[in-house]
């Protein structure tokens, strides 16, 4: 715990340095369903970025991320119920970059609950058995350091809940994890890496973990059009994209390219979040437009986020 | 309580407990086969058949070395078998009488059936999973018990999940209840409660007439120190030969047939006269302590070897590295580090403990898909769950080799299958449909996505040089019923010793999970990787 108050203290000086930040808090309206009304009031004129690049090690440019985004606060209201949703649906190290890192995952169930969250649940619907998974991830033991933080795999048919999802255009019906829909604040805290069938597999794609037959995404659906369908009933609160190290190609179960990069992304929209994620990386040696990813484009197309990068403000912070 | 009934009822604990932690992760220190060990005939019979020394199977030579002073004290004190067959005796006998000229006459046959047990393995085949007590009970225990009880566990927590969560009891709430399924799991609960059941005609018939692990003790008892003793006392009421579960008492009341004796104490704790005691004492042999032929023995002993030829002579009976290629099933998949299939089936005591401690429940016992021999032997269903490469629990719990304890970077060589597309089932090779999940799933990089020409979408195509057979991607093919990729045997590793990692690397197989982003065998298809548009 002491390393942990030493890395806050060392991010606080270095964020007193930042002289926009006061300026970036708040004034962003409500852009999903989960999202709790932002605690501070934004401050009429002051411009507000929609998109935090943080730099640094997982934990640090977590911190930073967030708190150019307004700080935990903004997204967790005290007493809430939150539900985090990274990537360990393979029993694979946090090297393989095919798991979010458990340092992302960690530092943000530890921001919720000093928002005061009153639980922080770490939930996946892992392709492979669940304890190797939360064990080889190394999630599970990264969430036991917080008292009120606990990752579960979830594969029970009963943990679910059928949900219908109006003005779907492929998937009408799904079963969604109960906890999930019981929660104030869903947050995506994917790992950034390569899909072999939808290109990049990020909080979009992630949103899959979460229901209960991902089956029929793939066999009797167009994929990325479920994954958009999904995504309106699924719409994270906050998105924390773990570009700490990218699986570059071979994803999404790896083994493949892993690209060290020292980052995190930040934002309210997760479509944002995502186009950024394809944007700043390399994929299978090269480098593309979010609007090459279909999902992305289509849930742009949609109104359920902006991918267009150019209109949006970010800012790159250093954590 | 009597003390035998104490560390009776310790021992059943102690079994109980191994088998519960025998599933994934199995702490380090721990050895879930050591009570299996214990059993005389499953160690030496699986030596006598396997034609091989097992070490760690050596074991067994406690007990029969404790046979020597102390009787046959596995029987009454460690057998969890036995403590089943005591415990359902308790219940049954309100519904039969111990009546001892019933059964006094069925006492030679264990001794036929191990003569029949060893005839058959002289020609290397090992019936003794039909009659080994450990192993009887680590699978029933294993494929009946522990699913039925996690299958009514959950079936609880189905209905009460709602309420934990409303409780805000988020562990009971989300806690996974995967009962597991098994083959053959009905014969197998049926067989066994079958053998409680003889407890109608008499107390431990079994132990006392058919348990051929018994008789192999038994032969080790036949002048122990420890034994019982009468006084003068003794007023020859007849209460102790009555109650003898093992009918091991003669009908003077002073004697007795120390190779049947368990040394349950009851005697010493009924006798009203408090004549009997259980002491050190030094004295001559039992002199007719078997009542048996040399003949009966001979035609037992033959009658096992018949058994064993009418096996060998059947047309799904597999021979080795030789066999006929078309007699043998292309899905048979043996555990990774499986002995080669002959030394395999010989070892094989169908425990199926390493199917109990399959965490993806992918090991099964087969009926007669590899021959009569086969029977109930492990073998990988691809279809229910894939072989986990962090995973190396079947070669650890085998308590004979008959699969190898490898190591986890050993194990990763030890490839069992190799993986095939039925084209005509793949719904992205014939229906022109975006799904990879093969190449999603594959843990080794052996299936790659491909833009083809004609095809619209990607298609997986598979290296088998760097396919292990783990089966992932039969498991997760989204197809209904069979698979559009399935593990077949070719291609398996079976080594009987050496290292799996250089015979692999012999062959250039490729498992090292690092190198193959790198050095990927295909070229890279034109046009924008999959699952990017243009």
């Amino acid at each position: 715990m002491g390393k942990k108050d030493m890395d806050r203290r060392e991010f606080m000086v270095k964020s007193a340095r930042c002289a926009a930040l006061g300026a970036c808090i708040g004034a962003i309206p409500v852009i999903t369903g989960l999202t709790p009304p932002a605690a501070s009031a934004p401050s009429a004129g002051e411009k507000v970025s929609d998109l935090v690049v943080a730099r640094g090690n997982a934990r640090n440019a977590v911190n930073a991320a967030v708190e150019a985004l307004g700080g935990m606060s903004r997204f967790v209201k005290p007493g809430a119920k939150v539900v985090i949703k990274p990537n360990m649906s393979f029993a694979n190290p946090p090297e393989w970059a095919t798991t979010t890192h458990p340092d992302v995952v960690a530092e943000i169930a530890g921001l919720c609950l000093k928002a005061g969250a009153a639980s922080v649940l770490v939930l996946d619907n892992p392709l492979r058995n669940i304890e190797m998974c939360l064990e080889k991830s190394g999630i599970k033991n990264a969430c036991n350091a917080y008292e009120g933080a606990e990752a579960f795999g979830v594969k029970d048919k009963s943990a679910f809940k059928e949900v219908e999802i109006k003005g779907a255009k492929a998937l009408t019906t799904t079963m969604i994890m109960r906890q999930v829909l019981e929660a104030d604040l869903l947050i995506a805290a994917p790992v950034a890496k390569s899909h072999s069938a939808t290109g990049v597999s990020l909080s979009m794609k992630g949103m899959m973990g979460l229901v209960y037959n991902r089956r029929t995404f793939h066999m009797d659906l167009d994929l990325d059009t479920a994954i958009v369908d999904l995504c309106t009933v699924l719409t994270p609160g906050l998105t924390i994209i773990d570009a700490t190290r990218i699986l570059s190609d071979g994803g999404p179960g790896g083994p493949g390219k892993v690209i060290t990069m020292d980052r995190v992304i930040a934002s309210p929209d997760f479509v944002a979040a995502d186009a950024m994620a394809v944007e700043i990386g390399t994929w299978y040696g090269k480098r593309f437009k979010a609007a090459q990813v279909k999902h992305i484009r289509l849930a742009h197309e949609r109104g359920l986020g902006n991918m267009d990068i150019a209109s949006l403000k970010v800012k790159e912070v250093q954590g | 309580m009597r003390l035998q009934r104490l560390i009776q009822i310790l021992f059943f604990a102690f079994f109980l407990a191994l088998l519960l932690l025998s599933s994934y992760p199995v702490p380090e220190f721990l050895e879930p086969d050591a009570l299996l060990r214990l059993d005389p005939l499953l160690s030496l019979g699986s030596m006598a058949a396997a034609r091989a020394l097992i070490p760690k199977a050596a074991l067994a030579g406690l007990v029969l070395l404790a046979a020597l002073f102390l009787g046959r004290i596995f029987c009454g004190y460690i057998c969890p078998l036995g403590a089943c067959i005591d415990f359902s005796d308790s219940i049954l006998s309100k519904k039969r009488e111990n009546s001892l000229e019933k059964t006094r006459a069925l006492r030679h046959y264990k001794y036929l059936i191990l003569a029949g047990l060893a005839g058959s393995a002289a020609f290397g085949i090992s019936w003794i999973y039909f009659f080994s007590p450990l192993s009887l009970a680590v699978r029933f225990f294993s494929l009946v018990v522990h699913p039925v009880l996690l299958f009514l566990e959950g079936s609880v927590l189905e209905v009460l999940r709602p309420l934990f969560a409303a409780v805000g009891l988020d562990h009971i709430a989300l806690a996974g209840v995967q009962a597991p399924r098994f083959n053959t799991n009905f014969f197998t609960a049926s067989f066994f409660l079958a053998i409680l059941a003889l407890g109608l005609i008499a107390p431990r018939f079994w132990c006392k007439n058919l348990c051929p692990a018994g008789a192999l003790i038994a032969l080790f008892s036949l002048r122990p120190l420890f034994r019982r003793s009468v006084s003068d006392a003794c007023t020859g009421c007849g209460r102790c030969v009555r109650n003898c579960p093992t009918g091991a008492i003669s009908e003077d009341f002073r004697g007795v047939a120390h190779m049947e004796c368990i040394t349950c104490l009851k005697c010493e704790k009924i006798c009203p006269e408090k004549a009997v005691s259980f002491r050190i004492r030094r004295g001559v042999r039992d002199r007719k302590a078997i009542d048996i032929t040399r003949r009966k023995v001979i035609k037992a002993g033959a009658a096992g070897m018949a058994t064993a030829a009418i096996t060998l002579t059947g047309l799904k009976h597999i021979h080795g590295e030789e066999e006929p290629r078309p007699l043998k099933p292309s899905n048979l998949i043996r555990p990774p580090g499986a002995l080669p299939e002959t030394d395999f089936q010989a070892r094989c005591v169908r425990c199926a403990l390493c199917a109990k401690s399959c965490p993806t429940n992918t090991l099964q016992p087969l009926w007669f898909e590899a021959g009569i021999s086969g029977l109930f032997s492990p073998a990988v269903l691809p279809r229910l769950g894939g072989c986990e490469q962090a995973c190396n629990l079947c070669g650890r719990v085998c308590p004979t080799g008959a699969i190898r304890p490898l190591d986890l970077d050993e194990k990763l060589f030890a490839k069992i299958g190799t993986a095939r597309i039925i084209k005509s089932r793949c719904i992205a090779w014939e229906q022109d449909k975006k799904c990879l999940i093969c190449d999603e799933i594959c843990p080794y990089n052996a299936i790659s996505s491909r833009l083809l020409p004609d095809h619209p979408v990607t298609v997986p195509v598979i290296d088998e040089k760097r396919c292990n057979g783990c089966g992932y991607c039969e498991n997760k093919c989204p197809v209904t019923g069979d698979a559009a990729i399935v593990v077949e045997g070719a291609g398996e590793l079976r080594l009987s010793k050496g290292s799996y990692r250089k015979e692999a690397e012999r062959l250039g197989l490729v498992f090292s999970a690092k190198a193959a982003a790198e050095d990927h065998a295909f070229e890279k298809p034109a046009g924008p990787p999959p699952g990017f548009e243009r």
